[in-house]
């Protein structure tokens, strides 16, 4: 199998009282909050530790996309994976990804990936979020009701904007364009792999199915409570008829390695808690603008109700390290035990990419490279022999493989 | 009063059932059918940011002075599954101009509020022949940075309802879509929020200070004291372009359920004195 390592960039000093005192971590939080020399080192540090990653050995290193976010610095991820792009030689420059309903006109998205791609000589992994409400709905004003055809139309766009072989017109519903002729082209043929990340919705379950493209399952709690959102996708690969190649499937874990399981116990709980408790202080307000969520999502989730009531009760207290933990939120524990949990997860969901979790909260330097490394060194060696018989279809051309 | 062809009509059951597009009536004779059936006249309806349940009082008024109050079925404000708001505005003009049609009632007044507000101004901008005089309830349509109001789907659904009212949320509101059950009523209700916010996401400016000025049948603008997504001071871009405003004391953004008496009793009295010409 293969392990990314995942990077959210997050501001690391919110105030103690964040959640009690501040509105919102997302769209209106506090700009008087974020220190530019803190951001400014942040950024420094979390670009070594993504370098430091490929030289631990990982597969992939992914960056993402966020707006108004206090946990996730990365407004533009594109900036990010053209400094890693260039600083490393061998790991998939993953970028999960670009919400091209965001771009008018989309193709600037098809122009600065196929720059990465070549800048890092055919080893970008393309992703495509529609975007959390938080960036789309309320960050960047999209209306919700047209946000998912808009999604649709922009990616359609930027591969076929990769793939022509000649400039030509385009007349789609939200973006009209007499001349499409995107320079320069990637260096991966037809196209550097598309992933897609998601959260839970049988649509999207069925645009990758269909189409080919990888499914990353991003949740922040945890595999206890991603099984019903990937046993759905997996049932929706089988009734469209596709295989059950394990590298169809990218999952995300929050991760802590300790020399033993009391030492992780100690050592990850100031982080997590940093994490769950302040950088997910999210105004529950920005969750549900009306059309974000289709017709059938809708009807699924008043049926169930599931994620009202977690929400209920993640308001109710801040959560505890040892609910993060017996939650499966953060994997901790000795090499033994953390691989012997991610190895059940991997052969459970079938999942043949790990998006490993390695750095969150207000982690320090020092305990990300220890993680990292421990995970490197003496988990991973245990994990790379998984589904060794599955070709995988969706990864860049130049990437290599630990 | 009668209304016809919206949810306010036939139950919500039949009008979900229905085929408007399938089963076209014949505009003219409808018309005729109504006027005959009422003293003053036909008017259209278009309902606000929350949709428009059964029993406004304020249309009673209406109905009780000989208005047949037409409540066009407008998509995706009746909750019918299957909705997708159309791409863009002059979309969702195409589609409401069709219902409007549909009604056979226009030319006629029209009594638009909020979100149906901007949509009646935006009918007497672009097709004047066809609205005879216009009562525009806290229109939606122009947007002031300085007085940029409550973001209301900014709030969680549930408190959402809360704010559009300053005297408590009428029960025709809380219960909205609830005879369609457990399963169909809270799917309703967010298709018809969809709807909704789709028309006035982000700011709910839809460029009509650029129009306004080509509004020439008489026109009344109301507007409640205490709207709270709408700021009264809002009210003042629609004094500027020449439409005179009444500010309604106590009434929050749906003022016409806030203040059914004041407002109704309004509505009545304009309609009268615009039919006579003034």
């Amino acid at each position: 199998m293969k392990l990314l390592w995942f990077h959210l960039m997050p501001y690391p000093e919110l105030p103690e009282d964040f959640n009690r005192k501040h509105h919102s971590v997302w769209v209106d939080v506090d700009p008087g909050l974020f220190e530019p020399e803190v951001v400014a080192s942040s950024y420094e540090r979390y670009i070594e530790q993504l370098v430091h990653a490929e030289q631990c050995g990982f597969d992939g290193i992914c960056v993402n996309e966020h707006h108004g976010n206090g946990y996730g610095l990365m407004p533009s991820p594109n900036v990010i994976a053209s400094i890693l792009a260039t600083r490393t030689s061998r790991a998939a420059i993953t970028v999960l990804g670009n919400s091209v309903a965001l771009y008018d006109p989309p193709v600037r998205v098809a122009e600065e990936m196929a720059m990465v791609d070549l800048l890092s000589h055919g080893r970008l992994i393309s992703g495509f979020p529609v975007g959390t409400s938080m960036d789309t709905a309320y960050a960047y004003s999209v209306n919700p009701g047209i946000l998912r055809r808009k999604y649709h139309e922009g990616v359609d766009l930027v591969l076929k904007a990769w793939t022509a072989t000649e400039p030509f017109a385009f007349n789609g519903r939200f973006t009209q364009m007499r001349y499409v002729n995107a320079l320069p082209r990637p260096l991966q043929r037809p196209h550097p792999p598309v992933w897609i990340p998601g959260g839970g919705s049988v649509e999207t379950w069925d645009y990758c199915s269909t189409r080919d493209y990888v499914y990353a399952a991003l949740s922040y709690y945890g595999h206890l409570m991603a099984k019903e959102t990937v046993g759905g996708y997996w049932r929706r690969v089988e009734e469209n008829g596709k295989d059950p190649n394990p590298y169809r499937l990218a999952f995300l874990q929050f991760i802590g390695v300790g020399d033993t399981d009391q030492e992780a116990y100690r050592l990850y709980r100031e982080p997590a808690e940093y994490f769950f408790n302040r950088s997910l202080h999210v105004y529950p307000g920005y969750a549900d603008p009306p059309g974000y969520v289709t017709e059938a999502s809708a009807r699924a989730r008043y049926k169930s109700q599931v994620r009202a009531v977690v929400r209920a009760k993640q308001a109710k207290h801040d959560l505890t390290w040892d609910e993060m933990v017996e939650k499966g939120y953060v994997v901790i524990g000795s090499p033994d035990t953390v691989r012997e949990t991610l190895e059940d997860v991997a052969r459970t969901f079938n999942c043949g990419h790990m998006l490993t979790m390695l750095q969150f909260g207000n982690m320090s330097d020092e305990l990300t490279r220890y993680n990292s490394k421990l995970f490197g060194e003496k988990v991973a060696p245990g994990l790379r022999s998984l589904f060794a018989d599955a070709e995988d279809r969706w990864w860049p051309a130049n990437a290599v493989a630990a | 009063m009668q209304r016809a062809l919206g949810p306010s009509g036939p139950s919500p059951q039949a009008t979900r059932a229905g085929n408007m597009a399938s089963e076209p009536e014949r505009p003219a004779a409808k018309q005729q059918e109504r006027e005959a059936m009422s003293e003053s006249g036909t008017l259209l309806y278009l309902p606000g940011i929350a949709g428009h349940p059964a029993n406004s009082p304020a249309l009673d008024a209406l109905g009780d002075a000989g208005w047949n109050v037409v409540v066009p079925q407008i998509p995706g404000f009746d909750g019918r599954a299957g909705f997708q708001p159309p791409d863009d505005y002059l979309s969702w003009l195409t589609v409401v101009w069709d219902a409007l049609d549909a009604t056979g009632a226009l030319p006629c007044p029209v009594v638009g509020a909020s979100i149906g507000g901007m949509l009646a101004a935006d009918l007497a901008v672009f097709r004047p022949e066809a609205v005879t005089a216009a009562a525009l309830l806290a229109p939606f349509g122009i947007f002031d940075e300085a007085e940029p109001g409550l973001d209301v789907y900014a709030l969680p659904t549930a408190e959402r309802m809360g704010h559009l009212f300053a005297k408590g949320v009428p029960d025709q509101f809380v219960e909205r879509f609830a005879e369609l059950g457990p399963d169909d009523g809270p799917v309703a209700r967010y298709l018809s929020d969809v709807a909704a916010a789709s028309l006035v996401w982000p700011l709910g400016d839809r460029g009509l200070a650029r129009r306004i000025y080509r509004i020439a049948c008489p026109t009344l603008v109301l507007w409640g004291e205490l709207d709270e997504l709408l700021p009264v001071a809002r009210s003042a871009a629609w004094t500027e372009h020449g439409l005179p405003v009444e500010v309604v004391a106590g009434a929050g953004h749906l003022l016409e359920w806030d203040e059914p008496d004041g407002v109704g009793g309004r509505l009545v009295e304009f309609l009268a004195d615009s039919r006579g010409g003034g």
